[in-house]
């Protein structure tokens, strides 16, 4: 479904859900920085330069920017929020945090925890279900990085079950928007705990984070799905690629 | 291309896919695809796919989301044939 078939009603909910995110933006951005950093005691190595490519890519791009990562836990989208900005800056230029799509059935299963992704740019999805609503959420997702927002997108569609980015496993939805906008910027993340052998549902407390990124270009001669599957599978091999080189600088 | 040939064409494409073969000995226009047949739903893409190069016709983004059951399938075909 293309951006442009949402209705107004659509696109009002995501501006007042957007508005009401950014008027909380300066107690619950900080808060969640904060648990991650002093509750949990999460560190993350790269964070400079991570935080520097993302603000030269967002500063360069009037059309958005799409962030693309590896997932190995259910937090990944804070943890990697974190790692490309600090809480001040997206109190400061609210469009940069990123929207996202968790899973409905880990993330809105009550109103507590509707409330809280509300407010936290979330726009649930049940992965697997029926077609038309996710074909929705992608044409909410397109339509807000049209006005310049950020997403994370997990092209994957779920957490590495091997522990490993899954090349083979790319769903089609990341192709799909980037080729929807022109001019999208893409950026690949892969982040990964030293004591994250495989997947989880929250990294242990303490854990030591490396990041990379890479902005990306990833193109298609190919019309449809074809076109927009070959996109992310471009995207998921850059990211095969960070994760052999972050083992490589383990060694 | 008759309906029925078109039918069975997409029931042998999804078929390798199918977690649940014995969904297969009924299956009919109203099968749903992920929840019957348990086809994962990172394979419907290779599913659709396989809809273009066997008959040879282009399956836009969009009209994916339409496709939940084997019906939605055969109908989408049949549209994009002509």
């Amino acid at each position: 479904m293309p951006a442009e078939a949402l209705s107004f009603r659509e696109r009002a909910q995501l501006v007042i859900q957007r508005e009401v995110g950014r008027l909380l933006s300066p107690l619950w951005v900080s808060l969640v920085v904060a648990a991650m950093r002093f509750g949990m005691g999460w560190r993350i190595e790269g964070l400079a330069e991570a935080r520097r490519a993302y603000r030269e890519l967002w500063r360069g791009s009037p059309h958005g920017v799409i962030v693309c990562a590896n997932h190995l836990t259910m937090v990944d989208s804070f943890v990697i929020a974190w790692a490309l900005a600090p809480a001040w800056w997206y109190v400061l230029h609210y469009r940069s945090l990123q929207w996202n799509t968790p899973e409905q059935e880990n993330f809105a299963r009550t109103f507590g925890m509707r409330a809280a992704i509300y407010v936290a740019k979330c726009i649930p999805v049940r992965r697997g279900g029926d077609r038309r609503e996710v074909g929705r959420v992608l044409a909410r997702i397109t339509w807000l990085l049209s006005r310049g927002e950020a997403g994370l997108m997990f092209p994957e569609g779920g957490r590495s079950r091997s522990g490993r980015v899954d090349a083979g496993a790319s769903t089609y939805g990341v192709g799909r928007i980037v080729r929807a906008l022109p001019g999208l910027r893409v950026l690949c993340v892969y982040l990964r705990g030293d004591g994250q052998e495989t997947w989880s549902d929250a990294p242990a407390p303490g854990e030591r984070f490396r990041v990379r990124v890479e902005p990306l270009e990833p193109k298609s001669d190919h019309g449809g799905l074809r076109g927009s599957l070959e996109v992310s599978r471009q995207i998921l091999a850059k990211l095969g690629e960070m994760e052999r080189e972050h083992f490589d600088a383990r060694r | 291309m008759e309906r029925k040939e078109i039918f069975e064409k997409v029931v042998k494409i999804l078929t390798p896919h199918v977690k649940n073969q014995a969904a297969l000995a009924s299956v009919s226009d109203s099968t749903h695809i992920l929840d019957d047949l348990k086809v994962n739903s990172a394979r419907l893409v290779d599913v659709v796919l396989a809809f273009e190069d066997e008959f040879d016709i282009e399956i836009p983004d969009e009209d994916v989301d339409s496709v939940n059951t084997v019906g939605d399938c055969v109908r989408l075909v049949a549209e994009k044939l002509g």
